[in-house]
């Protein structure tokens, strides 16, 4: 190893690098999408839905509560006069859920105050969009029980005299059932879905990308004939790897210094744990990724087969290794599949620094089994390019 | 190239436009047919997919982790543990003996869920006032925000008091401890399966991946080739070229989309609830505007390389934003917005209107319109790039 030769080659690599400008555009571009994009998507509050409303009512009260729904900007009221526009309404996906209020509803919520029978109120879901179901049906739960008891605090001073809203409990008939559950959010208080999707993020980026880019530039360098020409020159063949590799790294060591900022800037996502901590071990991972690269570039023959075995790969990256689907939920043997990425492992490392700020010592077995990754790949990387030569 | 454009518009031109596009075509079966690599995709890809939707991914929890405090151990503290149990949600509960060793545990995420149980549970019971307070690791917000849920509804039906057995019906939803009865109902998918969600948009997500990653390379292996310039000498125009090559992928996607519906009817009993022949209609302007956004791509890359980022770059978003994975409804303005782009968008709106809601013409037109306005666009883009360039 000649620590001059290995300069002027890192050197080429960085020239050549600084020449392409559709690689430099997608090394920095990439990074910067996906994080927009990721941070966006995943959501557990629910903005501006379509929400179907029959009044069979026709009110004050029912009037208020739908005014009530549609508020807080939660949801979008379309009105429909009949059971069958509304139906039709949910079939066509122009609303996701709907309310139907009952033609007595002001006689029930009078009843109500007076402790007799509940006001009843039908909702339907679109079950189709299972996760917006899921959400709206929490939010309209809560407004529509908020709005209900301020209604019937309204109604119960007509009924019974000047009994302060506060008294309210009283009114509603005793039950036998039912526990108050306080909930509380650590680490994330508002369940806001943007922290867990950037920390996800990194992981995409640097398996995916860095494979890709590795694979592709080595093969390139392959077909066009410049890594037979450095062959020949005194340059040992583990010099060449590393004039390549180290240049590769440090430019993809720079986009997660740069995802940090932009997450932080654009997103107010900053890591709870050390930053230091979060680069240095992300860096670290970038090995992995490169060895990978490596492995792919040195079994194929043209640049199209170097890609479309990244993207074979890219595929349970995003689908298996808890990056936009929870791994609990998958059945036992996918589990255990899940453990063999090691993206799974890099994308548990990049939460648990990011959102619950732990540090290295609690990790460091996941650490650990990435260090383990890095040198099982390497050396099979370097192992599978000796055999080719 | 304007005149090669204008001069097959004269009778005696159309018919050999039309036998230059078919000649064009079979050119291109011919190559397809040779083409291991794409047919391996083409055969592989909807299995994996198929598999992955249907058996693996789900958004809903199952296995969840969780840790009890029980301060009170008494006999209505551990049935409250039992019923949360028993919703089939949670794995065995870890016990815990203090608050802090929960919150490490939480910390360490070795539990999603941590549930504490007061000292004078049962007494609370008893003047009334039960309560219990749950923490949960809200890094995950989504698992979280559903299993709070599920716990919230276990709470309010618990029955406090012995001897009383709270009226409910099976299947009908949780009683709620305020002033109102609420009837739920969810059309579509009574049990929010995740897997009829995915399912649903199972073909569009193929077909995207199958247009654009099989056409968007073409034009530029043809060119790095030379073949393209062999075809330019040919007295066929750009316009019968590209469309020539084409017209086979048409016919291999609806190849794809017949197998992704009929095997999502045979294996996870799927079947489309509306019209077929609607189905079949929205999905050639689909199918065509996907095919178009692969050769534009091509227009635009100068290597294979180039063209194969380029596509790689576009599906990802295209599958993110479009509401097949995550719902677009959740998402904020303006992103949702930069999702109308993409035809996939409008492909899974119409999917879902009639293979889950059972939906007919008129519910699709509008998307349908959309992937027409969306095709010509992109037409006039590729007529705008397309020159022959020779050399």
């Amino acid at each position: 190893m000649n620590w001059r030769r290995l300069r002027t080659l890192m050197r080429r690599e960085a020239l050549a690098t600084f020449r392409d400008p559709f690689t430099l555009t997608i090394l920095v571009t990439v990074p910067l999408v996906a994080l927009l994009l990721f941070g966006y998507v995943l959501s557990t509050e629910v903005k501006g839905l379509a929400l179907g409303v029959l009044d069979n009512n026709g009110t004050s009260a029912s009037r208020r509560l739908v005014a009530e729904l549609a508020a807080k900007g939660t949801f979008d009221a379309h009105r429909y006069t009949t059971r069958e526009a509304l139906e039709g309404a949910l079939v066509s996906g122009a609303i996701s859920a709907a309310i139907i209020i009952p033609p007595d509803f002001d006689r029930d919520l009078r009843a109500a105050a007076s402790g007799r029978d509940l006001p009843q109120i039908q909702l339907i879901y679109d079950g189709g969009e299972a996760v917006l179901a899921g959400n709206a049906e929490g939010f309209l739960r809560g407004l529509i029980s908020a709005t209900v008891a301020g209604l019937v605090a309204d109604e119960t001073p007509q009924v019974a005299g000047a009994r302060p809203a506060a008294l309210l409990p009283a009114a509603v008939p005793p039950r036998a059932s039912g526990i108050e559950v306080v909930t509380r959010s650590v680490f994330n208080p508002k369940l806001d879905g943007t922290p867990f999707m950037v920390a996800g993020t990194f992981g995409f980026v640097l398996s995916f990308l860095t494979v890709l880019i590795t694979a592709v530039s080595i093969v390139t360098e392959k077909l066009t004939g410049t890594f037979e020409q450095l062959q020949v020159t005194p340059a040992t063949s583990m010099e060449i790897l590393l004039g390549k590799l180290l240049p590769l790294g440090a430019v993809f060591a720079f986009d997660v210094v740069l995802m940090v900022l932009v997450a932080g800037f654009l997103l107010r996502v900053w890591p709870v744990g050390s930053a230091l901590f979060f680069v240095i071990v992300s860096s670290f991972y970038v090995f992995v990724s490169l060895a990978l690269g490596l492995i792919i570039s040195a079994t194929s023959a043209t640049t199209a087969e170097a890609v479309q075995k990244s993207v074979l790969f890219s595929i349970p990256l995003v689908q298996l290794s808890g990056f936009a689907f929870p791994i609990r939920s998958m059945p036992t043997v996918v589990q255990w599949l899940t453990e063999v990425f090691p993206a799974t492992h890099y994308i548990r490392i990049s939460r648990a620094i990011y959102i619950r700020g732990e540090g290295p010592l609690s990790l460091l077995p996941e650490i650990a089994l990435l260090a383990l990754f890095a040198v099982v790949l390497m050396t099979y990387a370097l192992r599978t390019i000796e055999a080719r030569q | 190239m304007t005149d090669r454009l204008t001069t097959h518009a004269s009778p005696g031109r159309r018919h050999s436009f039309w036998s230059n596009v078919a000649a064009v075509a079979y050119k291109e079966a011919s190559v397809i047919r040779h083409d291991k690599a794409l047919l391996a995709t083409v055969f592989a890809q909807p299995v994996m997919m198929l598999l992955l939707f249907g058996l693996a991914l789900s958004n809903k929890p199952a296995n969840v982790k969780w840790i009890v405090l029980d301060r009170n151990q008494s006999a209505v503290s551990r049935r409250l543990i039992q019923e949360v149990q028993s919703t089939g949600y949670f794995l065995p509960p870890q016990p815990v003996w203090s608050y802090d060793e929960g919150r490490q545990l939480l910390k360490n995420a070795s539990a999603l869920v941590f549930l504490i149980i007061p000292q004078n549970f049962r007494r609370d019971i008893e003047r009334g006032q039960p309560r219990v307070q749950l923490l949960v690791d809200g890094s995950d917000p989504l698992s979280a925000a559903r299993v709070a849920g599920y716990i919230g509804q276990v709470a309010s039906t618990f029955a406090t008091r012995p001897g009383v057995i709270t009226a409910q019906v099976p299947g009908a939803p949780a009683v709620l401890p305020v002033p109102i009865d609420l009837r739920q109902r969810f059309w579509f998918n009574p049990t929010l399966l995740d897997r009829k969600f995915f399912l649903a948009a199972l073909a569009g997500m193929l077909l995207t991946n199958l247009c654009l990653s099989a056409t968007s390379g073409g034009l530029v292996a043809e060119r790095e080739s030379g073949t393209y310039e062999q075809m330019l000498a040919l007295p066929t125009t750009p316009l019968e070229i590209v469309i020539g090559k084409l017209v086979p992928f048409v016919g291999l996607s609806y190849a794809v989309f017949f197998f992704s519906i009929l095997a999502a009817g045979f294996f996870f009993g799927m079947w489309p609830q509306g019209s077929w022949l609607a189905l079949l209609l929205v999905t050639l302007p689909f199918v065509l505007a996907s095919l178009g956004i692969g050769v534009f791509v091509s227009t635009l890359a100068h290597t294979s390389a180039q063209a194969v980022f380029i596509t790689v770059f576009f599906i990802l978003p295209s599958f993110v934003l479009s509401g097949s994975m995550f719902p677009y409804q959740l998402m904020p303005h303006g992103v949702r917005e930069v999702g109308a782009l993409f035809p996939l968008r409008w492909y899974q709106i119409a999917l879902r209107r009639i293979v889950e809601r059972g939906g007919g013409f008129t519910d699709v037109a509008g998307p349908i319109l959309a992937l027409v306005i969306l095709f010509g666009v992109i037409l006039a883009g590729i007529s705008w790039r397309m020159k022959p360039r020779l050399g």
